[in-house]
């Protein structure tokens, strides 16, 4: 039997260079699996243990802990919106300055860019860490590592959205006679608002489950409540907290959808 | 003097590419110019070497006394308009705007920072959009404007500028046959009301013979006709776009079928 379906290239063979990248890949996972200790046994075992501790997680809540839990949850927020605003303010100039048609200069934009990703390397709790270390315990620390790591984040996707806008209107800027400075602020920042609206919003939902986890080192935030129940077999707490994040994980969702809509449709307009 | 003089002006792109060959040109004030040539003859180039959009790599280029250079081609840029195929405005911000960017090589970066302008830049403004008959969507976003209204709030951004010479670069290529006329209706009344200096790059030689005080012929890099539209004789045509009398007689017929 002779197949009669091709794949679109000339000979109707599929290209080299997609076949390799499946297999390769492929080809290391079965390789590297036994190393991470990945053990289909110890998975099936571990299921029993699971169930017994979702059932566990069927408690009454513990009424009492009630304006606990929402005064570490009202600083999970506060935490994150801070962090984030301050990580605005610092991303927009070093985005700036790390994309490639805006930058002043090549060597600022290579210093810029290995800065952003310098501070990108640790993730927020290693940065923590060394703030809690620095500061002591609390919230200050917290934000500062968080609004950290989102300049790293912001000032990447900042300079990304500035590369791709259409050079057609930048053109048209310079040949008023206008500076460079100018023609960043009149053509390159109002054409990329709505890929910053975009990794704004990502970066926001991010930040809210990072700072969630930072009490997990003494930097503030329902982390640590959420560690001390878990250690301490406080089922009655675990639901409660697990249940409030996703919560305010789903609320943030829905009103970022809003937004998106919104600020695309042009309803949102840039003046 | 004139107002414009190019002399032994060469381009070559960095990739060797030659588009301009040894232009030696004179332009009076006031004059409507019409640039023709086929693609590729290095019609774009020759508008684009005059602000240094890309600078001339060999030749001296004079515009009214001051000779550009590295240095003082911004100062240059500030009192030329530039028109161009695709409009080139910034789309997400609204008309008054777009027309207020032709002001903001007058202002520090203070002021812009702010996108505040001056009451006397919104007067100037509001005369341009009065003069391209768009008032009425100052407020509007530059992009929900169609083609021939978006190349209007173009020449109002050049207007802003109070230009002594506004450089067209096919301004009606991407535009209908009605829009295209009503474009060069507009760029003639401002040539010969205003006394701006207009240079325009069209494909349509029947355009170039109606509007035109003066046309330039390129043809691969040189320059290959230079003068009154009734000098432009069917067979110049044909020798500009190097084609046969038959060929380009037939393409005139086309061109009006489509007006």
């Amino acid at each position: 039997m002779t197949l009669s379906w091709y794949w679109p290239t000339p000979n109707g063979k599929p290209p080299l260079i997609a076949v390799l990248s499946v297999i390769v890949p492929l080809a290391v996972l079965l390789l590297t699996a036994s190393t991470v200790d990945m053990s289909y046994n110890k998975i099936f075992y571990a299921i029993p243990r699971m169930l017994d501790f979702t059932k566990n997680l069927w408690v009454m809540p513990d009424w009492h802990y009630v304006p606990q839990l929402a005064k570490k949850m009202l600083e999970t927020v506060e935490m994150t919106l801070l962090a984030t605003a301050l990580a605005i303010l610092l991303s927009m100039p070093l985005g700036v300055l790390a994309a490639k048609n805006a930058s002043p200069h090549p060597i600022i934009f290579r210093i810029t860019r290995d800065l952003l990703s310098f501070i990108r390397a640790l993730p927020e709790l290693v940065w923590a860490l060394v703030f809690v270390s620095a500061l002591g315990l609390g919230p200050l620390p917290g934000i500062m590592a968080l609004s950290l790591v989102t300049v790293g984040f912001m000032g990447k996707f900042i300079a990304e959205s500035i590369e791709v806008v259409d050079a057609k209107a930048i053109e048209g800027l310079e040949s008023t006679g206008c500076t460079k400075f100018q023609s960043i602020l009149y053509a390159m920042l109002p054409q990329a608002v709505p890929d910053f609206i975009g990794s704004l919003l990502y970066i926001l939902d991010h930040n809210l489950r990072a700072a969630s986890i930072l009490g997990l080192v003494g930097a503030g935030g329902i982390g640590y409540d959420m560690v001390m129940s878990m250690r301490l077999f406080n089922y009655e707490r675990i639901g409660m907290i697990a249940l409030s994040i996703y919560a305010l994980v789903t609320l943030l969702d829905r009103l970022s959808d809003v937004f998106r809509q919104k600020a695309l449709g042009g309803i949102l307009n840039v003046h | 003097m004139a107002y414009i003089s190019l002399t032994a002006v060469h381009k070559t792109y960095p990739n060797g590419y030659c588009a301009l060959k040894n232009i030696n040109l004179d332009i009076q004030a006031g004059q409507f110019i019409a640039v023709l040539g086929p693609s590729g003859a290095g019609k774009s180039t020759l508008l684009r070497v005059m602000n240094a959009l890309d600078p001339a790599t060999q030749g001296e280029i004079t515009i009214d006394g001051v000779t550009l250079n590295k240095k003082n081609y911004r100062k240059i840029r500030a009192h030329v308009g530039m028109v161009f195929q695709q409009f080139n405005l910034v789309d997400r911000l609204n008309v008054m705007t777009n027309v207020l960017v032709g002001r903001l090589a007058e202002h520090s970066w203070l002021s812009s920072l702010f996108y505040l302008f001056p009451k006397t830049d919104y007067q100037i403004a509001e005369a341009a959009l009065r003069e391209v008959d768009l008032l009425d969507k100052a407020w509007s976003r530059a992009d929900k404007l169609s083609g021939g209204q978006q190349q209007r709030v173009g020449i109002a951004r050049a207007l802003a500028q109070q230009p002594k010479l506004i450089l067209a670069d096919e301004p009606i290529a991407s535009l209908d046959p009605k829009a295209s006329e009503e474009v060069l209706k507009l760029l003639r009344k401002i040539c010969s009301e205003k006394g701006i200096t207009v240079i325009v790059n069209l494909h349509q030689v029947e355009y170039a013979r109606q509007y035109a005080d003066r046309i330039i012929a390129l043809n691969a890099g040189s320059l290959v006709f230079d003068g009154s539209p009734e000098q432009l004789t069917k067979a110049k045509q044909a020798e500009i776009y190097g084609t046969t009398y038959e060929e380009t007689s037939h393409d005139a017929e086309l061109v009006l079928a489509y007006t």
